[in-house]
């Protein structure tokens, strides 16, 4: 009976995508949801024997998952993974399927999965990962997801289900860093030792407050928003030491970074093949993850210095001559990260910030008052021009101003190809960041006039 | 005409979602821009505070979990204080659950009440389902009649008490509990609303009321300049064309 319902769900699944690929669209999610209506339990039939890396977490899960990934290419091993932000029940039960035989037997040893935050609570149910790596949680869609602590609480849940999975927790997150005070599960933890930021930062922190007691947690560094070396004064509850730690970052540029890390024991040097601070941490969790899975150090370092993320994260594109990168923005703490980046550079650029508020970025806009673009208006010549666009366009121009980037360096475009072609001209590199609608439809554009692959290729 | 307006930013470690501090940074850019000086301290919980030196006292929304930290903090004396300061005619700004806080209390749908410092004759209800989304209303005449547009996220219904003035009146949205047609409250120079967005940067007609009430207090018939609002009233027509628009 199971193997009948199975087969009719994967066959289903297969055939509504060919469908829709053949209408040239790329969505996964309502094939994956024609499965689950016919076997709600197909994602655990299908998974039972495939060795899985699942990754959660509010910042950096596509990142640390192509991260993942590329040890995987590199060393040839039958894998697959979501790759185009299918990252639901629904999105990753279609990759499942799409990736068995009719009969419900996998054609891939491994899989690489990231997975939504709040979704991990149900995918957990079925999926039974070896190993679980949560990277960080921020304040995020807040009008999705409510609360941070909410948001904890759905990935625990989901762990608590899944009680065998090696879990590799950012130790230097104080909410992450509490999930083994709820579950079983054995633990590795990775972090950062080094100051990034004075004990004393005033950068605006998602978790001021001890998760347990509630008083207020004491610093001996922080590396950005509540991230770093916390301590609870009251309880004592503080950061746990981390097996895998970065302890020294030997460089820093517009295009990479280079670290050591102690990789449980053993000394790595490693070049990441992606710039910022935020990078740093996938790259300690990707490495720690491929360390739990047996992977070997030459791997790894291999992996992180020739992976390519795309998908709008740092991506690189060629805009008729002029260099361009798009970087995602969609949450206070992302973002901060992306400011301080740019606010790094050395050469006068033009940046271009495209604001949505569908249901999938969020409908409430506000969190732009609680990202540091102050960074951008202290940046004088090196800001050649910001364009701003998006169906919220006029509130981003508003906080820009506010922000003390000057009116007359800026403008408010709503039509993406005018945008685009505002791009091309440039005599600057241009930097893009979008938020997630944005970024799937001006990444389109982008791609239909300058080249490239469709996203779920 | 003294060229400082002393904010007192209470619990922005408590009360800091939502992108609220948009509305200190908005209130200071606008003086600034007519050369006052915004000169603004923070109260943590825990700290002291000295409303009695402020001109204008604003309070933000915050997170459920740091609620217990919050009223607990209140009952060391600040309620009685900041009582005190509305009586006597202080300009506050409270926003969502800061702007909740002054009234009587809070119940939650399943009957758990929670007392507030009662500054002012209103009290907050849980439901089930939250009113969320962009949203517009017209204040008063006596809160400057602008219209203003923000967006509120709360699943508390606040019913205000006879005779006690709502800021304005919902033009699109839930407001004060999407019955009464009400939105806020304005209580001698309490200014208590939903809006978030933050509310002051898009609504620079309502920022200046605010900040005319809170100079005059000291400067009676003070005025401050008109800015150029170009972007400001471009990003608030923008939100009020989509609301009136859903509407229908």
């Amino acid at each position: 009976m199971n193997l009948i319902r199975t087969f009719l769900a994967v066959l289903a699944c297969r055939f509504s995508r060919w469908i829709i690929r053949l209408l040239g669209r790329g969505g996964t999610a309502f094939p994956g949801r024609v499965a689950l209506k016919i076997y709600p339990q197909v994602l655990g039939v299908l998974s039972k024997n495939v060795r899985t890396i699942l990754i959660t977490g509010t910042n950096g899960k596509t990142t640390t998952s192509r991260m993942v990934e590329q040890a995987f290419i590199d060393t040839k091993k039958s894998y697959f993974s979501n790759k185009s932000g299918a990252n639901l029940i629904s999105g990753i039960t279609a990759e499942f399927c799409v990736h068995s035989t009719l009969l419900g037997k996998p054609k891939c040893e491994f899989a690489v999965i990231e997975c939504d935050e709040a979704a991990s609570k149900t995918v957990l149910k079925y999926l039974k990962p070896e190993v679980i790596v949560a990277t960080n949680v921020f304040r995020d869609q807040l009008d999705r997801y409510g609360e941070i602590t909410h948001t904890l609480n759905n990935i625990i849940e989901g762990i608590s289900h899944s009680p065998e999975s090696l879990l590799c927790l950012n130790a230097d997150c104080s909410l992450i860093a509490s999930i083994p005070s709820h579950v079983k599960n054995p633990v590795v933890f990775f972090g950062l030792n080094v100051p990034l930021e004075p004990g004393d930062s005033k950068e605006l922190s998602d978790a001021p407050h001890c998760i347990h007691c509630k008083t207020e947690y004491e610093y001996s560094y922080r590396t950005y928003g509540h991230l770093g070396g916390f301590r609870c004064p009251k309880c004592g509850y503080s950061r746990p030491t981390p097996q895998y730690a970065v302890t020294e970052i030997t460089a820093m540029d517009v295009d990479s970074s280079s670290v050591n890390m102690d990789l449980n024991g053993r000394d790595l040097f490693l070049h990441i093949n992606l710039p910022a601070v935020y990078n740093i941490y996938n790259a300690a969790g990707a490495a720690a993850a491929l360390d739990a899975f047996g992977f070997q150090r030459a791997e790894i370092a291999g992996a992180l210095a020739s992976f390519d993320c795309g998908f709008g994260r740092m991506e690189k594109f060629d805009l008729e001559g002029t260099p361009g990168r798009m970087m995602l923005v969609k949450n206070p703490a992302g973002c901060n990260q992306v400011m301080r980046y740019l606010a790094a550079l050395p050469d006068p650029s033009m940046f271009v910030v495209c604001l949505n508020d569908n249901d999938a970025d969020g409908t409430d806009i506000s969190w732009i008052w609680d990202a540091d673009f102050e960074r951008l208006g202290t940046m004088d010549e090196r800001l050649e021009k910001v364009l701003v666009s998006g169906i919220r366009a006029e509130d981003m121009a508003l906080r820009l101003k506010y922000a003390g980037v000057p009116e007359e360096k800026m403008e408010i475009i709503h039509d993406y190809p005018q945008l685009i072609d505002k791009m091309c001209e440039s005599e600057h590199r241009v930097f893009i960041m979008p938020t997630y609608t944005a970024m799937l439809e001006l990444r389109g554009l982008m791609q239909k006039r300058l080249g490239g692959k469709e996203f779920w290729e | 005409m003294s060229s400082t307006l002393k904010i007192c930013h209470l619990y922005p470690d408590l009360l800091n979602l939502y992108g609220d501090r948009g509305n200190i940074l908005c209130m200071q850019q606008r003086l600034k821009w007519r050369g006052i000086t915004a000169e603004v301290t923070e109260v943590p919980a825990g700290a002291k505070a000295d409303f009695k030196d402020a001109d204008l006292i604003f309070i933000g929304g915050g997170q459920d979990f740091e609620q217990e930290v919050l009223l607990s903090d209140l009952k060391s004396g600040k309620d009685q204080e900041l009582k005190a300061a509305i009586q006597d005619g202080k300009t506050v700004l409270a926003i969502c659950g800061g702007y909740q806080m002054l009234g009587k209390y809070y119940e939650t749908w399943d009957g758990v009440r929670c007392d507030f410092i009662d500054a002012i004759d209103f009290y907050t209800v849980g439901s089930k389902e939250r009113m969320i989304g962009n949203f517009a209303f017209q204040c008063g005449d006596a809160s400057g009649g602008s219209t203003v547009v923000g967006f509120e996220n709360h699943s508390g219904k606040t019913y205000l008490g006879p005779g006690v003035e709502p800021l304005g009146k919902i033009l699109a949205g839930g407001g004060n509990n999407g019955e009464d047609g009400g939105e806020g409250v304005r209580y001698l120079n309490v200014f208590g609303t939903y809006s978030h967005g933050p509310i002051l940067p898009k609504n620079p007609e309502f920022c200046d009321f605010l900040l005319n009430t809170a100079l005059q207090t000291r400067n009676p018939g003070f005025r401050l300049e008109p800015l150029d609002d170009g972007l400001e009233l471009a990003a608030h027509d923008a939100v009020l064309q989509r609301v009136l628009s859903k509407q229908e």
